[in-house]
């Protein structure tokens, strides 16, 4: 089940390079519904009280390296795959609507992104892991390159600059994360036999020294891909040059990968750092929540307003994470799917607007609501579910991250919450200066406010759907997460020891402080678990 | 049976004439042959020390550089080809896109 | 049925209502949509008086319940129920809600009925009863903090309802993000809730609050210092109340409902409802008081030299919420909860009425451009004067009972709070004041020329369509109340509403007349027995001294704005001529939107500004830009190699080997 659930994309999509133009965006869009039902059919078979890995899947893959073919299901990844499924759904089916450029080259680069995602959400190898992360870039380097648009007569970018530059940024993250991950096997095998299992090296477990560089080279490949603050500069000219079908999953779901690479494998593998690190990487997304408010209520384009919204979501998702506590982390996996159901809808409501007016610039817009009171209408449900209003499961998610976060440390969680406010302002913004007001005294010719067809709102009613869906009933969600996050944070329980061994070795007020912070949140811990 | 050194001084030779074509000439095709030639060069090296030694893995070797080599002339002409459609020149001077 | 289930359906009739007028919004005709609605909102009420009775039925000690649908969010301690909590004080609040909610309804079916967006304002109007319902019915904080938000944002649809109007949709913008911040506050004040407490069941937390938190300390006082701010956000209490005057660019319907009888007091209901932490923290409580006084002074004052019509009645409200504040934070929580009842009987058909009379006016609001209605619109201004008695407190009328209940509760609570009374009754003469100068602007008089078509022809007078705040001409498609306009006195259903809530505005007073009648606060009584602040009772002899006090206050301020604007009318002139500055902050609104604008919005703005041209360009850029200059400078050399020229490249690549192979040999020899 779970090995056809991350292979059917890309058996579609090889299929797809040999179907004539007409049909391959049908195809392709029954791939992605058939990998849906695939992982729907996982996650109704998914028992919802254990914290284990479900459905596994373990083969020797390279042996003389201790690789192995290792995949597995839990509370962690469930409803990321699942998201993955839903958005690649709509994002293909969206594009199959629409004249393409080499079609069948589109739709499997499309396909192998799904699978290489899915790859890199299910591994439970490391550098399987590392693999599928690096995996996902390749295609959506052509993607942009290739079908992206030329921004250089607008002071951007060309595409394959663009590209170019997204590439440059993730890549230099990941090949740290390469390093990396093969000194954490090393290390923790010792003299023994080397494995990649993350099971086994969490067992293992490795010294606090190398804990501390390896943390910071796993960090520098998540939050590249997030972006989090002072990493994003290749964010605005790939949003920007991106073409929207691949921007809608990219930005749902890729963005997530970086998260989740925190809560599958920092977390578990390099508690003592994690605790050590952790206010540094608080402020890092402290920054990023306010830092991409203030720049998305400052944009004019719709892509930037949505993207640097997104640096903050994601500000918001590492925040709950570093909370090192249950909740937040509970919070920030719901966030994940909810930021994920937003931001899809928001790209393919850009490529509406763009269509009836011919620009994504929010100046020139205006009005539309009249015409297209239905578009209004799902445009107001995301906008109301991006900024996380009460009755959202947005709002539940950043609650429970907040509440995290105000356990935890509260000044930060004060600080954070003003994001919310400033969330609320832009949201309202790109919807208002969109749907309402005047119509813009010239408009371009050849462009008309239309309804939303039916087509398009086959693929954008049921992302509404969920987002609805999920308002009603976010327990689904926290309780299928809850028992795998209970389980990842009560390890960090354990850093105690260690940092104890810390203070005593190397001695220094400095890092005794650090122990001592980390103290504090190990005994709040403690009172959760009594809880 | 002849000296090994003959063989060397040939093979030393060919590489020579090769790497000299590649230096100099400014037709892809022509540096592709000149490539080949340099490939062979090494060929005939690794075949005579095979026999030298006695053993057949040099041999193989030389078998392997052989498949490489068709495979580099294939995607080497492919472009040749390809440059030609779109009527770029067939200059490897002017061909400097990936200027630093 | 149990009370439970009656309220259940209470809170599922509207959103059912809304839902299918949205969804069929291209099937129905207008007509039915409206009839839905007001079915909806109809039944609602129903089903709460059957609350009501089911509650009555019962012993007064168990008159609480609460019911759960599902977990909504609960792991890792966080435990949120898809509840309700019914007991008197939620009983209450949902007998006014529905109650004046239909009557509007009703209204609203003949004042909109030539209106483009018809069907959408009912789908939105019965959403916000839903909201509001969800509001006052929530069973723990996450669910009051869900109600209090969909209000906030069934406010925010309904002010930019004619979102082609710039300073509608800038309106709506500004209620919303206010609103938010106050959600905010109740946020965190959740989070210190559970932090101590362990739950957010409000059962839990109230039963477990006097031990959970050390009385008068600095968590509970910060519990309801954020609650306050939640609270003051959405009733609008200084200083988060510069967003109620800007929505009155909503409908008047709207206006009449969600900014004057129900959503602006849900303040007063949450302090009510959390009572027991209020008397816990006396600072806090104190705080709430004294803001409540000072708004309801300051409101008073800017009313008095405000001319748009709907901005006097907004500021009105204010004050009127400001002396409910008042009384729930000293401890008149039924004193307070009945000012709320019966404004929001007289204060929905104030606004009623004036939008009858500015529908005459073709939507120009200026009360200096009005005259003689009385004669034009007889029933309007009937009407118009009983909201207007009611307002001012004259005997007799509901208004005067509840006003002057709180008033003599802070007398008998003594000390500090009788100087509280005293600047109420300095409140309830701006009041008068304020209330008959709008009055006997618009009634008495020669009928200005609108009044005098609609005496001479019958007909409506139609002006240009132009927007009544920038003069700016009108988007007819949307963003004006239709090209027909409807006054009460030839529109059937408006005659209807304000009827019936004028008769509640003169007699609703009724249910609690000092030593007669105690229906009220009997009822009431349940939810607050634990609490030694409602034990404080006034004696019927101080209350009846505080009404004679209260009657000559009214009687004396009506009797001066006549003086002021009819006798003498060149008075106030004289007025604005010596008391310049002080006429100027009154008319400017104390500058409290300049300094907001200075202090928050524009640093935020230039925040933006910074970011994207410095920052954003330099710093974020600048990294990669500056790593690369770095690498190029220090590679100049390996560049001049990266020329492109494939022969220098494998020149490079010979030399390389020959060097390698140089190497080697010279080392193994």
């Amino acid at each position: 089940m779970i090995n056809s659930l991350l292979w059917t994309p890309l058996a579609f999509g090889i299929v797809g390079l040999f179907l004539p133009k007409r049909v391959v965006g049908w195809w392709a869009t029954l791939g992605a519904v058939v990998t849906l039902a695939i992982a729907i059919g996982m996650a109704i078979d998914f028992d919802t009280g254990s914290s284990g890995l479900q459905d596994t899947v373990d083969v020797s893959w390279i042996s003389g390296l201790g690789v192995d073919y290792s995949l597995g299901l839990d509370g962690l990844n469930l409803f990321l795959v699942l998201l993955t499924a839903v958005l690649w759904t709509g994002g293909i089916a969206f594009a199959a609507f629409r004249e393409q450029e080499r079609p069948q080259t589109f739709f499997f680069l499309m396909l192998v992104a799904e699978t290489a995602t899915i790859g890199a959400f299910l591994a439970q190898d490391l550098l399987l892991f590392v693999l599928f992360f690096d995996f996902m870039l390749i295609p959506f380097y052509f993607l942009f390159g290739a079908w992206g648009t030329d921004r250089s007569g607008e002071g951007g970018l060309t595409a394959p600059a663009a590209t170019l530059k997204m590439i440059v940024y993730t890549l230099i993250g990941s090949l740290l994360m390469l390093v990396a991950a093969i000194a954490t096997a090393i290390i923790a095998a010792g003299d023994g036999h080397i494995t990649f299992s993350i099971a086994a090296l969490q067992q293992q477990g490795i010294g606090v020294e190398s804990q501390r560089w390896i943390f910071w080279f796993f960090a520098a490949a998540f939050l590249v891909k997030m972006p989090a603050f002072l990493l994003h500069g290749w964010m605005p000219d790939a949003y920007r040059a991106a073409p929207l079908p691949a921007l809608i999953v990219f930005s749902g779901v890729l963005a997530k990968v970086g998260a989740y690479g925190f809560l599958r494998v920092v977390l578990p593998l390099f508690p003592d750092a994690t605790v050590e690190f952790q206010e540094v990487v608080l402020v890092i997304a402290l920054a990023s929540v306010l830092y991409g408010s203030v720049m998305a209520f400052t944009q004019t384009n719709l892509r930037l307003i949505a993207g640097y919204s997104s640096v903050a979501q994601l500000g918001f998702i590492t925040l709950g994470i570093f909370a090192l506590r249950a909740d937040g982390s509970d919070g920030a996996v719901l966030q994940m799917v909810n930021h994920g159901l937003v931001v899809a809808p928001i790209f393919v409501i850009v490529a509406l607007l763009s269509e009836r007016t011919g620009t994504e610039d929010i100046r020139e817009m205006g009005g539309l609501a009249t015409r297209a009171p239905v578009l209004a209408a799902l445009f107001l449900v995301v906008a109301m579910a991006t900024l996380a209003i009460p009755g959202s499961a947005n709002f539940i998610g950043e609650f429970y991250i907040l509440n995290g976060l105000f356990r935890a440390k509260v000044v930060y969680a004060c600080i954070a919450i003003s994001g919310v406010a400033l969330s609320a302002y832009y949201a309202l913004r790109m919807y208002q200066r969109t749907m309402h007001n005047r119509i813009p005294a010239q408009q371009k010719a050849g462009y008309a406010s239309r309804e939303i067809g039916l087509r398009d709102g086959l693929v954008l009613a049921p992302l509404v759907l969920c987002i609805l869906a999920l308002a009603l009933y976010p327990q689904l969600i926290l309780k299928r997460t809850n028992p795998t996050v209970q389980q990842t944070v009560s390890a960090l329980k354990r850093g105690d020891a260690p940092n104890a061994r810390l203070a005593k070795g190397d001695g220094g007020p400095h890092i005794v402080l650090e122990a001592k912070t980390a103290g504090a949140t190990v005994v709040d811990l403690t009172r959760e678990g009594e809880q | 049976m002849l000296n090994i050194e003959w063989y060397i001084v040939l093979s030393s030779l060919l590489f020579a004439t090769g790497a000299a074509g590649i230096l100099l000439r400014r037709s892809p095709i022509v540096i592709l042959l000149c490539l080949e030639l340099m490939l062979n060069a090494g060929n005939l090296a690794l075949v005579a020390f095979s026999r030298m030694v006695g053993n057949e893995e040099g041999q193989i070797f030389a078998l392997i550089v052989m498949v490489v080599a068709a495979c580099e002339v294939v995607v080497g002409l492919g472009l040749i080809v390809a440059i030609f459609r779109r009527k770029l020149p067939l200059n490897v001077d002017d061909l400097r896109e990936l200027r630093g | 049925m149990s009370a439970t289930a009656w309220a259940w359906l209470v809170l599922l009739l509207p959103l059912v209502g809304s839902l299918t007028i949205a969804l069929g919004f291209r099937l129905l005709p207008w007509r039915v949509c409206g009839w839905i609605g007001m079915a909806a909102v109809g039944l609602a009420f129903a089903c709460a008086v059957a609350v009501l009775v089911t509650l009555l039925g019962e012993d007064p000690e168990h008159r609480h319940h609460a019911s759960s649908l599902w977990d909504y969010a609960n792991v890792a301690g966080l435990d949120v129920q898809l509840g309700i909590y019914v007991d008197p004080l939620s009983t209450f609040m949902m007998l006014v809600v529905t109650g004046v909610s239909s009557m509007i309804h009703v209204y609203s079916y003949g004042y909109m009925q030539s209106d483009e967006g018809f069907r959408r304002f009912f789908s939105y109007l019965n959403f916000f009863v839903f909201s509001m319902l969800l509001l006052v019915l929530a069973g723990n904080f996450v669910l009051l903090i869900v109600g209090w938000a969909f209000v906030g944002f069934a406010s925010y649809a309904l002010v930019s309802f004619w979102y082609r109007r710039k300073t509608a949709t800038a309106a709506g913008m500004k209620a919303f993000v206010i609103n938010v911040v106050g959600d905010i506050g109740l946020v965190l004040a959740a989070f210190l809730i559970v932090r101590e407490v362990g739950s957010f069941d409000y059962g839990t937390v109230f039963e477990q609050a006097p031990e959970a938190f050390t009385p008068g300390g600095w968590t509970i006082t910060a519990v309801c210092l954020l609650l306050m701010v939640g609270a003051f956000a959405k009733s609008a209490q200084i200083p988060f109340h510069t967003w109620l005057p800007d929505a009155m660019e909503g409908p008047t319907p709207v206006s009449s409902l969600i900014h004057a009888a129900t959503m602006v007091t849900a303040g007063v209901y949450l302090i009510a409802r959390t009572h027991v932490l209020f008397e816990l923290a006396p600072t806090a409580a104190d705080i709430a008081a004294f803001v409540g006084l000072a708004t309801l002074l300051i409101a008073g004052t800017i009313a008095i030299a405000q001319t748009d019509m709907k901005r006097v009645i907004a500021y009105s409200t204010m004050s009127q919420i400001g002396y409910m504040i008042m009384g729930v934070s000293i401890g008149a929580y039924s004193a307070g909860l009945f000012h709320l009842m019966t404004h929001a009987f007289f204060k929905a058909l104030l606004f009623m009425a004036a939008g009858s009379i500015i529908s005459a006016m073709a939507n120009m609001q200026n009360i200096d451009k009005m005259s003689g209605f009385w004669k034009a619109m007889r029933f309007t201004s009937v009407m118009l004067l009983i909201g207007g008695l009611a307002l001012a407190a004259f005997p007799g009328t509901s208004g005067f009972f509840s006003k002057d209940s709180i008033l003599a509760y802070a007398e008998a609570r003594g000390g500090m709070y009788t100087w509280m009374a005293v600047g109420g009754y300095l409140g309830a003469f701006l009041t008068a004041l304020y209330t008959f100068r709008l009055v006997f602007r618009v009634l008495p008089g020669k009928p200005c020329k609108e009044a005098q078509e609609l005496i001479d022809t019958g007909h409506l007078f139609h002006g240009p369509h132009q927007n009544p705040h920038t003069l700016e001409p009108e988007d007819t498609e949307v963003g004006f109340p239709g090209p027909e306009h409807h006054i009460a006195e030839q529109s059937r259903p408006m005659a209807i509403g304000m009827a019936v809530l004028g008769f509640g505005a003169l007699f609703a007073g009724i249910v609690q007349i000092p030593g007669v009648t105690h229906m009220l606060f009997s009822f009431l009584e349940p939810t607050f027995e634990s609490s030694p602040l409602a034990a404080i009772e006034p004696s019927v002899g101080a209350e009846w001294r505080g009404l004679a006090i209260g009657a000559v206050i009214a009687i004396a301020g009506i009797f001066a704005s006549w003086v002021l604007w009819v006798k003498k009318p060149e008075l106030p002139a004289l007025f604005r001529e010596r008391l310049r500055p002080v006429y100027l902050l009154c008319l400017n609104k104390w500058y409290f939107d300049e300094a907001i604008d200075f202090l928050i919005v524009r640093p935020a703005q230039a925040v933006g500004r910074l970011a994207n041209r410095f920052f954003e360009r330099y710093v974020v850029d600048g990294a990669v830009t500056g790593t690369e200059e770095t690498v190029r400078g220090a590679g100049g050399v390996i560049r001049a190699v990266q020329n492109g020229f494939v022969r220098s490249y494998a020149l490079l690549l010979i030399a390389g080997f020959a060097g390698l192979a140089l190497y080697f040999l010279i080392t193994s020899s």
